[in-house]
């Protein structure tokens, strides 16, 4: 039986350690904290990245105690908890706990007193990141009763982590910079998308930056395309509440399938620094633009997920889904055709997409190179398949590379083979949880990873004219309903067939 | 990067007086600049050969406490002009005695502690305070303190964000004056000693600096390796938090052997090792023993009691888990021109053979970049799968890897480092019972 891990890559990664501090979860009996960001500090810990003075204080309006909350976290936990009962031991004497009502700014101020005390006892030395995850709602309000209170005054020893959806649309989410700007530095900020936590989008930087092969032919003389999938299989489980005022676009065109975008085609940045990183992909971003902003309906597709599954096991449609309005016109699915106007991209289209109950949960990119220019063999397709690079995000994340070779035989005769890089099977160990990534840079204080004021605008900014459009003419843009399980409405292949292509059926 | 010296020029003031002249150089900044929050650097610092080798005008002052290039150069002429081994290390004891100090040129400045590499002084120190030992005899105490700050390039501000404090004298007014260090070193922060020296000088001292709760950095290849391995093996066993700068330089290796095995289909070679052996340069054994020990801990080996010399080199058994023997040898190398640091590992070969399927061996081979001569080849196993891999070269100056050092420690010892330690004691006792 082969190992899962190497055992020669057990607890060798040399990685930054975090300094001294009290992190602060606004939010702390909700189910993010629970499912995401404190396996991901037990992660962290188990790994040594955390210092000995390290403390954790969760807050929301229920009464707990400190017993509690960590009773609380080992539940959630309890599995890892089974394998490593000595870390989680030493781990929880970490973790505290303050009632805390973001409505009531006297609640924060309150929570001065009790951060003073575990500097006391934890060493944590007045250095504090304060996570906000709590409903969007009060992002504005947690970070003015923060300022209040005078917890954000030291930027060097103050951090504020704020988590997505940042604002509802170009306006929201100005107004809302705005006002965490008077509360904080703009470095103090850290602005989660936890695509950038994963290994394999940051891979898309190393593979083209690391690399001499492909920086020369990234560009429009040698790409006819890019195309860029994130498609789930599950339908809106249990949050049709937050789902029904969000929507695909909201959920995951705006944020992750922008960052992926901005990565894929921004400019080669002078050095690694997170400044000149984000100074590029807030660059490529305002030069992006709808295909037809004019038109949108042109170049954008919605769809709703109806019904589908088998007779064993069937599957409801979008509309049937407990929580869910009988005639919402929530898009689960969404296809849009975008250009960028530069140099670099000129012309070539990017196609993204996005949904739920798809076919495949999977999450790619994929470059589709211009075909040879002249045809000297005979392909065993009948045509030359273009050379494609696929940048796999999840599952299976890796590389893949199509292009032709001769196939046996004494014609001269061309097919397609593939080229395979995965990360499974390259290293030793499974890589991190975005979480884990994430909370580690903010507490270090990196902001590198982290959405900047002026991507979010460009990246709400860029969708404008469909979000004006849903909100004031829905019915230029139908959400056309598509079978569960399938890869989404017809009328987003007919997207593509006008530009004579075909989606990737990865 | 080049070092940078305080800002100020340092004042001379009474040892008794220091605390009281800190606290008010600190009270009387801006309120609320309390200094960077981030740690206390103890460093003993004796410098003994750059001493020596300014004061007898090999070299030009002053003494900075920084292994520069000229430094070096001139400690390996000494090893041709005495007639030393060609294999000796330049800052090895040997060269150090080989010549003396008679024509004592003039008096020379002495920066040592105020000269601050910037990979250090990047990482703000609150306070470093430089314990600088004279080689000559009848200096009395004498202490210096200025304010410091990194330039704005490097992130600090225009307000003093740290301080400097060196205490200068020979050994014995310095152990006079060790009473002060600790009421210089801030409660709330972690404190570090870099033990800058060979483990074998002045065991004093050292046990008076490292306090337990002190985080502690020194280099196991730097004196005798018996006592390496014990200071080593206390310091662990104690609960200290200890930083070897001589594990550091194998990170290489530990990388590049783990990166081999990576691939899935690979894996199962690891457990059917029968060989392994490791070239070293020099006779130091205990970066050799300290690789063999953490592969042997990863892999579930145990130490046996069987011990031989061939030639120059030991060879010994571990047992797999699965009961059959892996063969180790380890060989000691006399190379003309070495490295700085004594017993750096120069290459490595695993053989894998599996008992089930003959046709299934594996060979690896690692190697150092210096580019010495390949001794291990795969001579023999012609039939297996042969991997051979450079691994990069560790030059980094020590400054570098002290930085590293802490940026990166959790205030606990590695506990790579801490099961490996244990089992390279083992191994050593066996060599020494065959010497
Ligand atoms: N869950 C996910 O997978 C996920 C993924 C991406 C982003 N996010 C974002 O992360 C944030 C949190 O999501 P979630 O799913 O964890 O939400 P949730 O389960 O609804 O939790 C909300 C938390 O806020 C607390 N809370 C509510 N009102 C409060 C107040 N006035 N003062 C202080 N605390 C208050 C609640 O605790 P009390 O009732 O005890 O006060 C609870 O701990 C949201 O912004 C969401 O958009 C979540």
């Amino acid at each position: 039986m082969i190992q899962a891990t190497n055992p020669l890559r057990i607890g060798l990664r040399q990685e930054r350690v975090v300094s001294p501090q009290c992190l602060v979860i606004f939010g702390a009996s909700g189910d993010l904290t629970h499912r995401k960001l404190v396996p991901a500090l037990f992660e962290l810990f188990k790994q040594r990245r955390l210092p000995s003075e390290f403390a954790l204080l969760g807050c929301a309006r229920r009464p707990w105690s400190d017993e509690e909350f960590r009773n609380k976290m080992s539940k959630s936990l309890a599995i890892e908890i089974r394998q490593s009962p000595k870390d989680w031991k030493e781990f929880s004497n970490r973790l505290f706990y303050e009632p805390v009502n973001l409505e009531h700014p006297e609640d924060v101020i309150k929570l001065r007193s009790r951060l003073e005390e575990i500097d006391k006892i934890k060493a944590t030395h007045a250095n504090r990141t304060f996570y906000l995850s709590v409903a969007p709602k009060f992002y504005a309000s947690g970070c003015k009763s923060l300022a209040d209170a005078g917890l954000l005054k030291d930027p060097k020893r103050s951090r504020v982590v704020i988590e997505k959806p940042f604002g509802r649309d170009y306006r929201s989410a100005q107004s809302l910079n705005s006002i965490v700007q008077n509360c904080a530095l703009e470095s103090q900020v850290f602005r989660i998308d936890h695509y950038l936590g994963k290994e394999t989008v940051q891979n898309i930087l190393v593979l083209r930056f690391a690399n001499t092969i492909f920086e020369p032919i990234w560009n429009r003389n040698y790409i006819s395309n890019i195309q860029i999938t994130s498609s789930e299989t599950v339908g809106v489980e249990d949050r049709a509440g937050y789902y029904e005022s969000s929507g695909a676009l909201r959920d995951m065109v705006q944020n992750h399938l922008t960052q992926m975008l901005a990565i894929t085609a921004m400019e080669p940045p002078g050095h690694f620094d997170p400044e000149a990183i984000r100074n590029e992909k807030a660059k490529v971003l305002q030069a992006a633009h709808l295909a037809n902003e004019l038109e949108p309906w042109k170049c954008c597709v919605r769809g709703q997920y109806s019904k589908g599954g088998s007779k064993s096991n069937p599957l409801l449609g979008y509309r049937d889904e407990v929580g869910v309005d009988p005639n919402s016109t929530t898009e689960t699915y969404v296809a849009m055709k975008i250009f960028i106007n530069n140099w670099r991209w000129q012309g070539v289209p990017f196609y993204i997409r996005t949904g739920k109950r798809l076919a495949k949960r999977t999450s790619e990119v994929a470059l589709t190179f211009r075909e040879a220019p002249v045809h000297l063999f005979d392909a065993a397709g009948g045509t030359p398949t273009s050379n494609q690079l696929i940048l796999r995000i999840q599952p299976n994340e890796g590389a893949e590379f199509k292009f032709e070779v001769k196939s046996p035989g004494s014609g001269m005769r061309s097919r397609p083979v593939e080229m395979e890089f995965s990360y499974d099977e390259s290293f030793g160990e499974p890589s991190d949880e975005g979480y884990v990534r994430l909370l580690a840079d903010a507490m270090l204080g990196d902001p590198t990873l982290f959405t900047r004021s002026d991507e979010v605008e460009a990246a709400w900014r860029l969708y404008t004219p469909l979000l004006e459009m849903i909100e004031d003419s829905p019915w230029q843009l139908p959400t056309y309903p598509y079978e569960s399980r399938t890869w989404g409405p017809t009328q987003s292949d007919e997207l593509l067939a006008k530009d004579h292509l075909l989606w990737r059926r990865p | 990067m080049s070092p940078q010296l305080t800002l100020q020029t340092p004042l001379q003031i009474p040892p008794q007086e220091i605390p009281g002249y800190l606290q008010k150089l600190w009270s009387q900044d801006q309120s609320d600049n309390k200094g960077a929050n981030t740690f206390c650097l103890l460093v003993w610092h004796p410098a003994w050969m750059e001493q020596k080798l300014v004061s007898t005008g090999r070299i030009n002052g002053p003494v900075i406490g920084v292994q520069r290039s000229d430094l070096i150069d001139e400690a390996r002429k000494i090893v041709l002009e005495k007639d030393l081994p060609h294999s000796t290390p330049p800052l090895a004891k040997e060269v150090f005695n080989s010549f003396k100090t008679t024509n004592i040129s003039k008096q020379h400045e002495d920066l040592r502690g105020q000269h601050i590499d910037s990979a250090i002084s990047q990482l703000q120190p609150r306070r470093l305070i430089t314990l600088a030992p004279n080689l000559e005899q009848g200096h009395d105490l004498e202490t210096l303190v200025a304010a410091y700050c990194p330039l704005p390039e490097e992130g600090g501000g225009n307000s003093a964000c740290g301080d400097v404090i060196v205490l200068k004298g020979d050994t014995n007014s310095l152990k006079e004056g060790l009473c002060i260090v600790e009421e210089l070193i801030p409660e709330d922060l972690p404190s570090w000693l870099w033990w800058n020296g060979s483990l074998d000088e002045d065991p004093d001292i050292l046990s008076q600096l490292a306090l337990p709760a002190r985080r502690i950095i020194l280099d196991s290849a730097l004196g005798e390796p018996s006592h390496c391995l014990n200071v080593l093996q206390e310091r662990i066993k104690s609960g200290q938090a200890v930083n070897d700068l001589n594990w550091l330089r194998l990170r290489t290796w530990r990388e590049t052997l783990a990166m081999v095995f990576d691939p899935p289909n690979r894996r199962d070679s690891l457990s059917n090792i029968v060989n392994l052996d490791i070239d070293i340069q020099g006779d130091h054994l205990v970066q050799g023993l300290l690789l063999a020990s953490w592969i042997a801990d990863k892999l579930g080996w145990e130490s046996t009691l069987e011990i031989e010399k061939e030639g120059q080199s030991y060879r010994t058994r571990f047992k797999r888990p699965d009961d059959l023997m892996v063969n180790f040898r380890l060989m000691p190398l006399p190379l003309g021109n070495p490295g700085i640091n004594p017993g750096q590992i120069i290459g490595l070969r695993l053989i894998c053979q599996s008992t089930t399927n003959e046709k299934a061996g594996l060979c690896v081979i690692l190697a150092s970049e210096s580019g010495e001569c390949m001794r291990l080849e795969a001579g023999g196993v012609a039939s297996m799968e042969l991997l051979e891999e450079v691994v990069p070269l560790q030059n980094s100056p020590v400054e570098r890897d002290v930085a590293l050092l802490l940026e990166s420690s959790r205030g606990s010892t590695s506990p790579l480092l801490s099961n490996a330690t244990p089992i390279a004691r083992k191994l050593l006792n066996l060599i020494e019972s065959k010497k």
